[in-house]
């Protein structure tokens, strides 16, 4: 969210913050399952120690969906952008079990007739728990019994970490902020299944805010409320196709779709109608992996479709990814 | 197991290290409004508000003094035509507005830079209904130590009775309910 020029701040409070707000939709290299890395979420291959994943997000703000779904254009001659640099790590902790941290870094560059604005600061953290429902490497290349069709199941928890700059904080405007300011808990099924040279993958994920205390907006003291962003929920399918080159390096190049919820939120108790919003969106990827598998680099690009009723309360952008992961066995 | 902890190290390395440029992770829910003067102008709640003139979209000149001598009071809701500013002024202009029609609600557009452009974002935005301040250079804006979806209501004796975020409407309807 997501997100977050000035215009997109709006966008931002409202959303975004977030780049790690949301999870990526398209897959990052070959599944996961296959010793590829992560198919939607960083998330380590099986039978793999350690992995690092770097990318970088421009995103690009062009209008936005009004709380009736009707896209709204931009205010005339504004250039509204988001940059992310992302870091993540993530490691096993048992045969079943791995961990994972991100951190973003984000950069915010708007520019309108009257005003320009270039600020920078720490995005929202995100730790994950990953437990891996199954022992064997879930690929095939062929289907010879039903239970070659068993996908590889992931269960994760995840907790953001408000790091990034809140407009509740110390803060002069709304330019300023890279961050939601909220505590969040969300639990995710990531369902993957490779039979060579295919693959496809859903993701679910149900999240919840936790409530908090403000006493501050955009630096000044005001009187006192409790606030509560509404629960979150997304869901994403991806399919892909995997070319083998010579080498028997591979390049995979994957399609997703992907739908953001998240419900009104709360004021002292009481529903904020202004809150609320709806995302849907396409990404497509090509990820190039060594033989090997240790080494992904991908290049991504989500679109938010700029119809009508395609989302609510929530800008439309264009997210160019360039990303890069290696994987310590 | 000692991989992973060892993995855990440098994490918990950087995140002391960021302590103090990451917000306030354990935020405090403190009254902490400090005392204002009464009779001093400023932009705080009991302050005096600040004269300003603006023209507005319809290329006609808006001062403050001048409509508070007409009108039970002025709500000004600085926008910048994003989500949450369309969703804030949309239940504004619905829930708030029709209650109260003694007084003025304004929208400042900070960001378009010019009257053309501020009535070009109002008009597709779909807010023609509404007076539209153009505050191309930002003074009104300072002044108020305003943001993206600061409302400020100012009473008819021009003291300033709100300036915060619009939220969810409620607190910008109970202020003018208690306005004199």
């Amino acid at each position: 969210m997501p997100v977050l020029s000035l215009y997109a701040i709006g966008r931002r409070d409202a959303l975004l913050c977030a780049a790690l707000a949301l999870l990526p939709l398209a897959p990052a290299g070959a599944a996961s399952c296959c010793g590829g890395g992560s198919a939607s979420s960083l998330v380590l291959p099986k039978f793999s120690q350690a992995m690092v994943d770097v990318s970088v997000d421009i995103e690009q703000y062009d209008g936005f969906w009004n709380k009736d779904g009707e896209h709204v254009p931009d205010p005339p001659g504004s250039d509204l952008n988001q940059y992310r640099l992302n870091l993540g790590y993530a490691w096993r902790l048992a045969p079943r079990w791995q961990a994972s941290v991100s951190v973003p870094y984000v950069w915010n560059r708007n520019d309108y007739t009257a005003l320009t604005s270039n600020t920078d600061g720490l995005g929202d953290m995100t730790a994950t728990m990953w437990y891996e429902a199954f022992d064997a490497i879930q690929c095939v290349w062929k289907v010879r019994s039903p239970k070659d069709l068993m996908p590889a199941a992931y269960f994760g928890a995840s907790l953001t970490v408000p790091t990034g700059v809140s407009p509740y904080d110390d803060v002069e405007n709304s330019f300023d902020i890279t961050g939601r300011g909220f505590y969040r808990l969300d639990g995710t099924m990531l369902l993957e299944k490779t039979i060579y040279p295919w693959n496809m993958g859903l993701q679910l994920t149900y999240g919840r805010y936790l409530e908090r205390e403000v006493n501050r907006e955009y630096g000044n003291y005001i009187e006192p409320y409790h606030k509560q962003l509404g629960a979150r929920a997304q869901g994403s399918v991806s399919g892909g196709y995997t070319h083998f080159l010579e080498s028997m390096a591979s390049v995979t190049f994957t399609l997703a779709y992907a739908d953001l919820w998240e419900d009104e939120g709360e004021i002292d108790g009481r529903t904020d109608p202004t809150t609320g919003l709806r995302k849907r969106s396409l990404a497509g990827t090509v990820a190039y992996a060594t033989l090997d598998r240790d080494w992904v680099v991908k290049l991504s690009l989500g679109h938010a479709l700029r119809q009508d009723g395609r989302g609510e309360n929530f800008p439309t952008t264009d997210i160019l990814t360039l990303g890069i992961s290696h994987v310590f066995r | 197991m000692s991989f992973a902890k060892l993995s855990v190290l440098p994490l918990v390395l950087l995140l002391a290290a960021c302590q103090d440029i990451t917000d306030d992770l354990a935020p405090s829910g403190a009254d902490e409004r400090p005392e204002v003067v009464a009779g001093t102008v400023g932009h705080a709640v009991g302050q005096l508000a600040p004269d300003f003139t603006l023209t507005n979209t319809r290329s006609e000149s808006f001062t403050l003094s001048t409509e508070l001598a007409v009108s039970d009071g002025v709500v000004m809701y600085f926008a910048m035509w994003c989500p949450i500013c369309d969703s804030h002024m949309s239940h504004m202009r619905t829930q708030v507005a029709s209650d109260f029609p003694g007084v003025t609600f304004l929208i400042v557009d900070y960001v378009s830079g010019s009257i053309t452009g501020a009535r070009a974002a109002q008009i597709s935005n779909g807010y023609n209904d509404l007076q539209v301040l153009a505050d191309s250079e930002q003074t009104v804006l300072d002044r108020y130590r305003a943001t993206m979806g600061t409302t400020v209501v100012i009473d008819r004796n021009g003291v300033v009775r709100m300036n915060e975020d619009y939220k969810d409407g409620a607190r910008l309807h109970e202020t003018l309910e208690a306005m004199p």
